[in-house]
């Protein structure tokens, strides 16, 4: 079977819809995918200090406890927030048969945001992070984010309010919720945290209630929102279905709302039992988004191969199941278990946060960039290869680490090993991922590679097109006269 | 019939509930906490860290020692020792009845610890043995007492003497706990090294004071320079891996000491309402010490608890 | 091929953007959500504290963190600390070296070091006139500092007066103090060296 859609379907005419987005787009997801090879590429350098402790250890800047979080934080506001709110806006306003409301706004919204990510990494790097985790960037950083955001939030909820289309879609009520719950954690947690900061540990029990919301909960409804609009788009069938897909909708926020609080927070039994106890009730969502993906492909899981987004939409799924469950077994495990304070966990969240987000969100942007644009991305082919080397990268990120974090938990539970040899034995697992890493790098050079060349070839058709058109009316000046 | 605003108005409500059960009411909880009092001691806790220990915390956060470092103990569940306190007198009931309790003693070795008390008779058992164990012992006219003594794999790694709890961090800010255990817990590495001049040297040089430590070294925190016409005294006396080579010294930067002294100042021991635990008289216990105690029986010296 | 085709060319009019079905979810999908919902309020009350700001992990409600409070009662160098600076240390310095024309120091005093019984009875009463501390004489009044103290605090600042800067005596206990109390039977007069030698 050949490619059905992104290098097919876009030949020139382009929907108002379309055409609305066009630079918005191209603004935030162009510097997303700056950012997140900007992110990659410190995440690595943090990574190589696991190889060699002494690697970069003098300039202040490059530390491990800088690098990481100026990474992270380049990945998940750098690249996954602002492509995520593109694609929303256009699913917003494709969905809605309308127009994206405030196109130029949200084009200096995008910039704006962009601007707020610089400041924040640089900020992080300087030393400036406020050491809550996810929350890193700094009040000026936040500002021009929170700023940025208003304006594309508002866009959002204009564009929807005028959509011609009345009915709604599912993917319309996860973006909603996203559009509406992002500001409310964001704000909230920032000024707990920051502006008017609460007291003593109240401050953590913001900052982790924040991470959970942000990475499985918002991740969760507009991943799962793309995802539930490029299935039945793709497949040319019914997304199955409707009640579904709300019933993993409830579940998210019902229950997703609710976890995060680790089981050794030095705060009060309630808390981390409530979120113990969520945690298992929100793997309903899990399983409910597994089965709309299996009876959506009708269990005919080759019809994923049909097309490269297809492909990041389906490894986006199963990552999210399976992340979920790995969080379910974290908070199951026994009492002595110390899973979350492992490698382990870094595992589950980076497949979180990078085998099912950053791959759905791989899957909107060569899906829907084409669209914009009007032509199939240059190198179609870097396009599956991308594919590939992501979702290696992934699974040898994350597979070494999941099994080095067990084989850590258990040595740590065992006080006759000595702590030096508890640490130690983590390195060949970490050695291991990195091979992963370096693997999910490469792919994004891929993804900047094409973007660049479509970019750069959708201005040279607009210069000939100015060039030609010029040239006739020229031609027809000189005929008259 | 329309659903949309009344599911739009349950969504609402469903994400305002998480934010009531999680923002607002820890923060009424834990965010209005007041210093609180030892138990049995009535020492207050915590009392706010120094100056130069809050920069530190400063550095702490703006170098992300928090990414590898956690600051939570756990406690997995509470066991108890009992402790004689007291022979009383008369000896040979008192003898039987220790022995009745614990048959693992012999009668000299009964009679040899009866005169070292305080001293531990049973170590590591339940609540409900050790105090039988203690009406057992205490009807001859002895006095012995059931010993509260927090168990888990933390604790046993000498990372704490007891759980972390919300007092711990009172006056901190930013708080944090961490979320990785790439280094140890730190919660009391204050207790584990006392000394500022040791924090020093492992943060210059890790593997100098730790050998096979993953831990990077921080040479940005300290200035490294030529001795002048007498040395500094402030230099950091370096041995072995960590030599710089002759006429050169390394001198802390002040964020260098702030940071060492803040690491001093993690000592999260106390024994407080919510996470109770026995004391030695006279000393705190340290995590070290409980981590001394073993698990096998009551056959242990009483080392570490003695009256001053 | 259709959605290709159809995505292309007449794209502005025809465009079909995706559809959801109607099928119901299914019900085990339900039951199991009870199920679940079932177990948290269970494992909820049995281990969550009911909501208590005082009970952390391992205990699992405030009854039960009462019981596992060590025995009070008992001496406690800490607290002795507590009431020595707050109630002796105006006069006898933080560090029990006294102070001139003051009080006597505390450290390496024979009176804090020997018979309990002798000392216990400085606080309680007060003591008055000269008195030979550390091969000098001082000549001031001690008021009854010690009489408002409870017998457990009394106690523990003796005995953390006879442990700390270098003094090592033993304990002083509770029952000490009582007996001693009881025995002076609401004595308000303040006791003088020589009445004190007399003492064992």
């Amino acid at each position: 079977m050949s490619s059905k859609s992104a290098f097919q379907t876009a030949t020139g005419d382009s929907l108002p819809a379309d055409i609305s987005c066009r630079w918005p787009l191209f603004v935030l997801l162009s510097g997303a995918v700056f950012w997140l090879l900007a992110g990659s590429i410190l995440t690595l350098i943090g990574t190589i200090k696991f190889h060699a402790p002494d690697f970069l250890a003098e300039p202040a800047w490059l530390t491990y406890g800088r690098v990481r979080p100026a990474g992270l934080n380049a990945m998940i506001y750098g690249f996954c927030l602002p492509s995520a709110l593109g694609l929303t806006l256009w699913l917003l306003a494709r969905l809605g048969r309308t127009t994206l409301a405030g196109a130029i706004p949200v084009v200096f919204g995008g910039l704006l945001w962009h601007l707020g990510v610089g400041a924040g990494v640089v900020g992080v790097l300087s030393g400036d992070a406020t050491g809550f985790e996810h929350l890193e960037f700094p009040s000026y950083a936040v500002a021009m984010i929170a700023a940025s955001y208003l304006v594309l939030g508002v866009a959002g909820v204009l564009t929807f309010r005028q959509r011609a289309e009345r009915g709604l879609f599912v993917t319309q009520w996860f973006l909603l919720a996203a559009i509406f719950w992002f500001p409310w954690i964001y704000s909230t947690a920032t000024i707990l945290t920051s502006v008017y900061p609460v007291r003593g540990m109240a401050q953590a029990v913001v900052g982790w209630w924040f991470s959970a919301n942000l990475i499985l909960v918002w991740f969760g409804l507009v991943g799962l929102g793309i995802v539930f609009y490029l299935l039945p788009r793709l497949l040319d069938r019914e997304l199955e279905s409707h009640y579904l897909a709300m019933f993993v909708f409830w579940m998210l926020i019902l229950f997703g709302t609710w976890t995060g609080i680790p089981k050794t927070a030095p705060v009060p039994a309630w808390i981390p039992m409530m979120s113990k106890v969520t945690t298992v009730l929100a793997g309903l969502a899990l399983l409910g988004a597994a089965l709309i993906l299996h009876r959506t492909l009708g269990a005919d899981y080759r019809l994923l191969s049909t097309d490269p987004s297809l492909m990041f939409a389906g490894f986006a799924v199963a990552s999210f199941v399976i992340a979920g469950f790995m969080g379910i077994a974290e908070v199951l495990s026994g009492a002595s278990s110390m899973l979350h304070l492992s490698w382990y966990a870094t595992a589950r969240s980076w497949l979180q946060l990078y085998g099912f987000f950053a791959m759905a969100l791989f899957a909107g942007i060569y899906y829907v960039w084409p669209q914009l644009t009007g032509r199939p991305f240059p190198l179609p082919r870097l396009v599956r290869l991308h594919f590939w080397l992501a979702a290696s990268g992934v699974m040898l990120a994350v597979i070494p680490l999941a099994v080095g974090g067990i084989v850590q938990d258990g040595n740590h539970a065992n006080p006759e090993m000595a702590f030096v040899d508890v640490a130690k034995g983590t390195l060949t697992f970490l050695r291991i991922s990195s091979i992963g890493d370096v693997l999910t790098l490469a792919g994004h050079f891929l993804l900047a590679l094409n973007v660049l060349l479509a970019i750069g070839a959708f201005c040279w058709d607009r210069v000939r097109i100015a060039l030609r058109t010029a040239t006739i009316e020229l031609q027809e000046q000189g005929v008259n006269s | 019939m329309n659903y949309g605003p009344l599911v739009f108005l349950a969504a609402f409500a469903a994400l305002a509930a998480s934010w009531f059960g999680f923002v607002l009411t820890p923060h009424l909880q834990i965010g209005h906490l007041q210093q609180t009092n030892t138990v049995p001691s009535g020492v207050s806790y915590p009392v706010a860290r120094s100056g130069l220990a809050q920069q530190g915390l400063q550095v702490y956060r703006a170098n992300g020692c928090a990414y590898c470092h956690s600051q939570q103990v756990a406690q997995t569940g509470t066991l108890f020792d009992l402790v004689l306190t007291n022979p009383g007198t008369n000896q040979a009931s008192t003898v039987a009845a220790i022995q009745s309790i614990n048959p693992r003693l012999s009668q000299p070795e009964v009679l040899e610890i009866i005169g070292k008390v305080p001293v531990h008779l049973l170590t590591m058992v339940s609540k409900s043995t050790a105090e039988a164990a203690a009406k057992t012992v205490n009807a001859t006219g002895a006095n012995a007492v059931p010993w509260i003594v927090p168990i888990g794999p933390d604790i046993q790694r000498g990372w704490g003497s007891r759980r972390t709890v919300a007092e711990d961090f009172l006056f901190d800010y930013p708080v944090l706990p961490g979320s990785q255990r790439i280094g140890p817990d730190l919660s009391n590495v204050g207790v584990r090294q006392p000394d500022p001049g040791w924090h020093l040297r492992h943060l210059y040089a890790p593997a100098s004071v730790v050998p096979g430590s993953t831990m990077p070294p921080y040479p940005f925190l300290f200035e490294k320079k030529k001795v002048g016409r007498v040395p500094s005294p402030s230099a950091l006396p370096l041995s072995g891996i960590a030599t710089v080579e002759d006429g050169y010294e390394v001198i802390p930067k002040p964020e260098a000491l702030a940071l060492a002294e803040y690491l001093v100042s993690l000592q999260a021991y106390a024994p407080l309402f919510n996470a109770p635990l026995s004391v030695a008289l006279g000393k705190p216990t340290s995590p070290t010490e409980t981590n001394s105690i073993s698990i096998s029986g009551g056959d242990k010296a009483p080392s570490d608890i003695s009256m001053p | 091929m259709s959605s290709g085709m159809r995505a292309t060319g007449t794209r502005d009019t025809v465009v079909a953007e995706p559809k959801a079905s109607r099928a119901p979810v299914p019900v085990w999908l339900f039951f199991l959500l009870f199920v679940l919902l079932f177990w948290a309020m269970y494992e909820f009350d049995r281990r969550g504290g009911w909501f208590h700001s005082q009970v952390y992990t391992p205990y699992r409600s405030l009854a039960e963190l009462q019981r596992y409070q060590p025995a009070t009662g008992g001496i406690s160098l800490e607290r002795g600390k507590v009431v020595y600076e707050t109630v002796c240390a105006l006069c006898h310095n933080t560090d029990g070296s006294g102070k001139p024309n003051q009080a006597p120091p505390l450290s390496g005093a024979d009176w804090v070091v020997g018979s309990p019984d002798r000392l216990i009875r400085i606080p309680l009463a007060g003591l008055t006139g000269p008195i030979e501390v550390k091969g000098q004489t001082w000549n001031l009044a001690m008021p009854a500092m010690g009489a408002a103290l409870s017998d457990d605090d009394l106690a523990a600042v003796l005995t953390y007066m006879r442990s700390a800067w270098g003094n090592q005596a033993e304990a002083i206990t509770p029952d000490q103090v009582a007996a001693v109390r009881a025995a002076l039977a609401g004595r308000m007069q303040p006791y003088t060296a020589a009445e004190l030698q007399a003492i064992p």
